[in-house]
């Protein structure tokens, strides 16, 4: 109870370091997030509007890689960026980049694995109804993603939910620095090692904060879609 | 004319369409029947250019120039109007025509209302103004009528038969009863097994059909 008070306090006062944590957190998962998206979301339409010859390969491949774990990832990227490394003149280990590139490949697949299922669902009859009106091809694909905008929507949040609570990966690659890579769930967990339960405490109010934010913004989008 | 030639299509081990030959000639109208599965989506599909045969090609048909209604026509998720308005293509008059089109299929009424959340009736009278919105020299419809109800269904017919008139075109359309068939179109083709069996005009082969299993097909047919 006393260390409830305490985190409480801590959400409700001027703290620079919890507020610098939760800044850093909100960047990087913001940045793997919209990046995911970007690449995600035309890889997915692709594979859930189009057929090809290594479609199914392909979507094998993308539902692997949605359950990578991320320490996995983050040894990959780890060993990539590491100085002896392929990039590892690029510095960019114990960054918030690297924890960037980390989060990428472990959303990408995700969101791009959704919304092939998302856009699968209703392109067969889109894509004919729209051809049978004489609908320009790229017409065509607008009104797809028009469409299923509010569950691409969601499936970016989804993206950001997992970008916000991951762990093991920003762990490996940012090292958990102070004032630089620490981010909420690192911090949670080294404050929890040392004892410091209210600092871990309000860190966790404001992550569950943020998914139950999350969470309204994904029932909202459903909410007006089935209005 | 439009010839489609050794059109043959398979889906896994099961053959859904081997038509040899079969023409349709200009604004002529004509009906497709048979048992379900027996190849008249397919057939329409590949004319309609969404669907590729195996093997075999489709001559006559101008794609810019036909309207293709699919057994489950997708209903936008924005106004009924302009549900319609985007069979238009950015014509300068969309509105207006789009408004007719409706009118016509009596859906005017509802041409505030959101597209997805019409029923599968209206959706279908709807769908069916998409395409008498705008002038196409061969309409390609499949099962027009399968959702709507017996007003529907006379408004879409009545509609149906006003734009062939109006624009002399060529009408291929698929059902499920002899009766529309008879009152839609001057010639009807009989399929089974995705094989054509027999290809008369309407009143002769419902009347006198000259195949067994058309015969047998037609047996079920009661008022």
């Amino acid at each position: 109870m006393d260390d409830l008070i305490k985190a409480l306090q801590l959400l409700f006062g001027q703290d620079p370091d919890l507020r610098q944590i939760i800044a850093v957190t909100l960047r990087m998962s913001l940045m793997s997030t919209s990046i995911s998206a970007l690449l995600g979301i035309p890889l997915g339409v692709c594979l859930g509007a189009y057929e090809f010859r290594s479609k199914r390969w392909l979507q094998r491949f993308t539902n692997t890689l949605m359950g990578l774990p991320p320490v996995v990832a983050g040894l990959a990227v780890f060993l990539l960026l590491s100085r002896s490394g392929p990039l590892g003149t690029w510095k960019l280990l114990y960054s918030v980049t690297a924890m960037v590139i980390a989060q990428v490949i472990l959303i990408t697949p995700i969101i791009t694995g959704l919304t092939s299922n998302i856009i699968s669902l209703r392109a067969p009859q889109i894509k004919e109804t729209a051809a049978g009106m004489g609908i320009p091809h790229l017409q065509q694909m607008g009104y797809l993603i028009y469409e299923c905008r509010s569950q691409l929507i969601s499936t970016i949040l989804a993206g950001f939910g997992r970008a916000i609570a991951e762990v093991g990966a920003v762990q490996i690659v940012g090292g958990n620095i102070q004032h630089k890579t620490r981010v909420m769930t690192t911090a949670i967990m080294m404050q929890t090692n040392m004892g410091h339960f209210h600092f871990a405490i309000a860190l966790g109010i404001v992550l569950l904060c943020i998914a139950f934010a999350i969470n309204v913004v994904v029932h909202k989008m459903d909410g007006l879609d089935s209005r | 004319m439009i010839e489609l030639r050794n059109i043959h299509k398979r889906y896994g081990d099961r053959t859904v369409l081997d038509i040899p030959h079969v023409s349709f000639s200009e604004s002529q109208r004509y009906a497709l029947i048979g048992m379900n599965g027996c190849g008249k989506t397919t057939l329409l599909r590949i004319l309609a250019g969404t669907l590729q045969p195996d093997t075999g090609e489709c001559r006559g048909v101008l794609i810019s120039d036909l309207g293709y209604l699919p057994q489950t026509p997708y209903a936008f998720s924005f106004s009924v109007q302009k549900n319609v308005e985007i069979a238009l293509q950015r014509a300068p008059d969309a509105s207006q025509c789009a408004a007719q089109a409706l009118r016509k299929v009596g859906m005017h009424s509802l041409r505030n209302a959101r597209g997805d959340r019409l029923s599968g009736g209206e959706t279908q009278r709807m769908a069916f103004a998409r395409m008498i919105a705008r002038p196409h020299a061969l309409l390609l419809l499949d099962e027009p009528t399968s959702a709507a109800d017996i007003r529907g269904t006379d408004q879409i017919e009545r509609a149906l038969l006003d734009y062939a008139t109006a624009n002399n075109c060529t009408i291929i359309l698929s059902t499920h009863s002899p009766a529309q068939a008879l009152r839609l179109a001057q010639e009807i083709l009989f399929l089974d097994q995705g094989k054509l069996v027999e290809q008369a005009p309407a009143e002769k082969l419902l009347k006198s059909p000259q195949h067994a299993s058309t015969h047998a097909f037609l047996q079920h047919w009661k008022i």
